[in-house]
């Protein structure tokens, strides 16, 4: 592997360098803060200061469980290294090209490890992709057996439900198309299974293209807190997220909760949580098992980003964690605060509107002085912004920081979405580079730029350079600064390829 | 041979760039240090003399005996008196040659910055932060006082250096010249004090970087100090309390904080654009996030420096709010070199465009607040009794007496007046007398106004630094006398004419005169012919 091992190690291996004393401070200031806000400051307009309050509260909930999660990083399962159960590895195509495909089958088969038997689920033909035979007769070339669905219906939930009545080893590994395993993936993995309470085990994801370009870039450094000390602190509480590849399950734990949910399009998240809710134990390993692919271009990362918000909200409406009886507190909470991570969008949201009312309304939150609520507020952010960095050792970035910020659009739109109980339907994350004029999907973010342009001349002629009117501009500067890495990865010459590719990189097929 | 020759030529390419660097380094910070004197002599060496400067030319003016004991009832230190006092014994006691004495000392930290901040970081933050140094507004205003805080802030980067040394390269004498350094400093400043205190936080924090049995010579050194320190503080003692000689300090609010960082950034800029330069704080925000880069963890250096800036500044502040007001932003000049070695560092985790385009505007900015400074009429700290001084040499006449109101500031007027009226100060004070100025009293001013009035004709109100009663001894000369002038000569600075006397027909002549002619008495002028000359 071409990248930097000290650099995945840092992600994965070590457990998070934030001293505690520093995480306590941290959550200590966010009380404080969150305490001046409703109880020091002098209210301004009623409903602006009620939304920033709300927003301040969700806020205190998102560090609150960030810190609780990554309290402790360092705790990893046992589990008998003798033990080798058979297991049944499934890898889901549906539409990848045929060379992605192949050189997971290759990997897949030349895994070191005593029992397993590999098989390809080929949804081509239900969902209508044209390389389905291609498919079948690569796995055919390879010696593989190709299990190709002729009844649509729940997509990739469905397809592996599909391959569980026919198949029968009493453990499911599965890949999707583009994650190549390493050798010794079943040999580490599988062994946790000697625990006979452990449902599933989680790898994590890793980007073998995230050097290509400005998206892959920016969704792989998304990745690093989640894969890193998020997943290795929900270990220690029994509240691994099942992502949907690169693991292994019981097979008799996914039967008793039905199979993969095929109701909710993040099957994998919603599985998770029914097989914790029935008792089952997850394990997380952090080591680097596979080698996957990024999206390689925005549109694709925008579809990508969608399922997933669309899928945890759903959780939250339909599924709620809090109600399951049976989830443990730290259970509970970490659904809650997984699931929950995706309405940040909406408090992103109202503190790009605050501002932007200010300008063009003249109205505002609060009448405390600016420096007041200054004084409160930096070391506040400050201390976050360095624990953040020193929980991720480092490996986190503004650039991840502002694609999450400046997703926000997309969260909302999850949002209405399930809201209003609109379909959404599956759909694979394309493994090939889509070429085309993506500039529609920052359209939000264009408009605020406007918005607070024109806001700034209305703001100037109705007070001139007042403080409000500094303070106000400064945020809306700063929203503006965290949304252009996302614009910016929209604009297809900037965005796609801007460096010599790696050894191990393929070039992605342009498709129009 | 031609293997070595193929050897030799990439290590003398590269001995050669290294040699290049460092005499582009050596470079640069001569012409910053050219930099800084030239704006000294065109812009800053010749401006008035200020409240602060015309004290030390006073009390250095003394023996230096009686120096010791001026400077302890004044609640310094006695090093920078000292060491001006004997400049001034050779070069005489002119302005120019007072902040000259200052600016060798700015001067002097350009160079020991780009020390401090290329052993902490490297020469590129190294360079960086002896530029943001001579830019400076905040240390362009100070390395042209005559005061003791271009002394202190190079102290200040010095001990800091050879403390780091104590790890980072020991050397043999790095214990000693951290101690010397801080001798020195706790005698140019008591605020050197904090320095120590940060440097023991960091030392107890990362006792591990430091060499074996650290603590036994670092509490050692720390006695040192006291044991240095406390004949000084003996002599302070046994005078008894200190004078009010001094402008009284207010409680400090979060404004004065905040300010604070605006002046080291920026300068002294007039209240409407400090005000929004302070109310653009957000953007602190967004230079941290900025600053959110793979593998650009925090060194321990840098925790240092964030101690050294932040540790000061709160403990001041919160003291002068619990105890005793004393946060003064010169005071805290202790912080200011490592507030831009951290601003250094952040900027230094931005990509390389990025990185530029904020330092060139960082530079611009602050080279713009240098101008206006400079040449700025507005800036708050100005105080030009020179102007003032000149004003009255050329209206105020022996009949007339000119009275200054805070008493203190009658020594930058003394400095330069020359004419022939009287010169008294409210409340009365004499300064031959031992002890402290007088404080004001509503009850007694009207009898130190009669005793003021005496002969003369007219009343010369200079008022500056406010100290609580400004507006009670305006309203009375208001209410009591009628007003025939009024001028300011920079913010804060402003001189009231009153008559005194109704008895010359001249002067009344002059006052029908002014009602007739409907002339504003707010900017009205009694011209040298109409002033009377009984």
């Amino acid at each position: 592997m071409r990248d930097n091992n000290s650099h995945i190690d840092k992600i994965f291996g070590r457990a998070n360098e934030a001293p505690r004393l520093l995480l306590v401070i941290n959550a200590v200031m966010a009380l404080l803060y969150l305490y001046a806000l409703v109880f020091w400051f002098s209210k301004g307009e009623l409903y602006l200061y009620w939304i920033l309050i709300v927003g301040q509260v969700f806020h205190t909930w998102q560090v609150l469980s960030f810190i609780y999660t990554i309290w402790d990083t360092g705790y990893t399962a046992s589990g008998n290294r003798t033990h080798t159960p058979p297991a049944d590895v499934f890898i889901t195509v549906c539409g990848e090209p045929a060379e992605i495909v192949e050189e997971t089958i290759r990997a897949a088969l030349a895994m070191n490890y005593p029992y397993f038997t590999v098989y390809v689920l080929n949804d081509g033909f239900v969902a209508g992709k044209e390389n389905w035979r291609q498919i079948e007769a690569l796995a055919k070339s390879l010696g593989v057996v190709c299990i190709t669905r002729r009844k649509p219906g729940g997509a990739k939930a469905g397809n592996i439900n599909h391959a569980l009545n026919h198949t029968s080893n009493p453990f499911v590994v599965l890949f999707d198309a583009d994650h190549i395993p390493q050798t010794n993936f079943l040999r580490e993995v599988m062994y946790y299974f000697s625990d006979e309470k452990v449902g599933f085990v989680q790898t994590p994801q890793y980007y073998r293209n995230h050097k290509l370009n400005y998206v892959t870039a920016g969704a792989w450094e998304q990745q690093h807190l989640f894969y890193g000390p998020i997943l290795k602190g929900k270990n220690r509480m029994n509240a691994v997220s099942m992502c949907g590849t690169n693991m292994a399950i019981r097979r008799e734990a996914l039967l008793e909760v039905g199979g993969m949910c095929d109701t909710n399009i993040a099957e994998d998240f919603v599985t998770g949580l029914f097989i914790h809710e029935h008792g089952w134990k997850s394990v997380y390993v952090p080591k680097l098992l596979t080698r996957g692919l990024a999206p390689f271009d925005f549109l694709s990362y925008y579809k990508q980003q969608y399922r997933w918000a669309r899928g945890s909200l759903e959780i939250l409406f339909k599924f709620n964690p809090f109600f399951k009886r049976t989830l443990t507190w730290a259970q509970k909470i970490q659904y809650l605060a997984s699931a929950s991570y995706y309405l940040s969008g909406l408090i992103v949201f109202i503190y790009a509107i605050v501002p932007l009312v200010f300008l063009f309304t003249g109205l505002v939150p609060f009448t405390t002085s600016t420096m007041g609520l200054a004084l409160v507020f930096l070391p506040y952010i400050f201390l976050t912004l360095y624990s953040l960095q020193t929980v991720s050792n480092y490996t986190y970035t503004f650039r991840a920081l502002a694609f999450s910020i400046g997703a926000f659009p997309i969260h909302l739109k999850a949002l209405g979405a399930v809201l209003l109980g609109l379909r959404s339907s599956f759909e694979v994350t394309s493994k090939r580079a889509l070429q085309g004029n993506f500039i529609h999907l920052v359209t939000p973010h264009l408009v605020y730029i406007i918005l607070v342009i024109i806001g700034i001349v209305v703001a100037l002629f109705r007070e001139g350079m007042t403080p409000s009117f500094s303070t106000n501009l400064a945020w809306s500067l700063f929203n503006i600064a965290t949304f252009l890495p996302f614009i910016r990865a929209v604009v297809p010459h900037l965005a796609l390829r801007t460096r010599p590719l790696a050894e191990d990189e393929t070039v992605p097929e342009i498709v129009k | 041979m031609k293997t070595q020759t193929s050897a030799i030529i990439p290590l003398i390419h590269r001995v050669s760039k290294m040699r290049n660097r460092v005499l582009y380094d050596y470079i640069v910070v001569v012409f910053l240090m050219l930099f800084v004197v030239m704006l000294s002599f065109f812009f800053f060496s010749g401006q008035s003399l200020r409240l602060d400067e015309a004290q030390s030319l006073w009390q250095t003016s003394h023996t230096p005996e009686r120096i010791l004991e001026i400077v302890a009832q004044d609640v310094h230190v006695p090093l920078y008196h000292m060491l001006l006092h004997f400049w001034q014994l050779i070069f005489g006691n002119d302005v120019v040659f007072g902040r000259a004495f200052s600016m060798i000392f700015f001067a002097l930290s350009i160079p020991s910055m780009y020390m401090l901040g290329k052993e902490i970081y490297g020469r590129g933050i190294g360079l960086f932060t002896a530029i943001l140094v001579a830019v400076s507004p905040f240390l362009n205003w100070y390395g042209n006082e005559i005061r003791m805080y271009s002394l202190l802030t190079f102290f200040v980067i010095l001990n800091q250096y050879f403390f780091l040394r104590i790890y980072r390269r020991p050397f043999k004498g790095a214990w000693l010249l951290w101690g010397l350094t801080a001798v020195l400093g706790f005698y140019t400043h008591y605020f050197f004090w904090f320095v120590i205190i940060s440097q023991s936080i960091y030392f107890f924090l990362h006792r591990s970087l430091f060499p074996h049995r650290s603590f036994r010579k670092f509490t050692g050194y720390v006695v040192v100090f006291v044991l240095a320190f406390a004949p000084w503080a003996y002599y302070v003692y046994s005078l008894g309390g200190a004078e009010n000689s001094r402008p009284l300090l207010q409680m400090p609010t979060t404004i004065n904080l905040f300010n604070t960082f605006s002046q080291f950034m920026f300068g002294f800029q007039g209240d409407k654009l400090n005000t929004i330069l302070v109310s653009l704080w957000p953007l602190a925000v967004l230079l941290a996030v900025l600053a959110i880069q793979k593998n650009k963890r925090m060194a321990p250096e840098t925790l240092y420096c964030l101690i050294s800036l932040l540790v000061p500044i709160t403990l001041v502040f919160v003291v002068s709010i619990l105890v005793q007001p004393f946060f003064v932003t010169r005071y805290l000049i202790i912080t200011v070199p490592a507030l831009y070695l951290v601003l250094g560092w952040i900027l230094y985790t931005y990509p390389k465009i990025l990185r530029r385009i904020v330092q060139v505007g960082l530079l611009v900015i602050m080279l713009s607040g240098v101008a206006v400074q400079a040449v700025g009429e507005d800036v708050p700290v100005k105080e030009n009794y020179r102007e003032a001084s000149a004003y009255l040499e050329r209206r105020a006449s022996p009949q007339d007496i000119v009275i200054l109101s805070a008493p203190f500031t009658i020594y930058p007027f003394e400095y330069y007046y020359a004419g022939s009226a009287d010169v008294n100060t409210l409340p009365i004070w004499n300064r031959n007398a031992v002890g402290p100025i007088p404080p004001f009293s509503s009850e007694k001013l009207p009898i130190e106004v009669e005793k003021l009035r005496a002969r003369h004709q007219v009343a010369w109100l200079l008022l500056s630094y406010d100290q609580g009663y400004e507006a009670d001894v305006k309203l009375y000369f208001d209410t009591h006398f009628h007003r025939l002038d009024q001028q300011n000569f920079s913010p804060g600075l402003n001189l009231y004419a009153y008559k005194l006397r109704y008895d010359n027909p001249d002067v009344e002549a002059l006052i029908n005169a002014h009602a007739s002619a409907g002339s504003s008495t707010e900017t009205g002028e009694i011209s040298p012919s109409e002033s009377s000359t009984e």
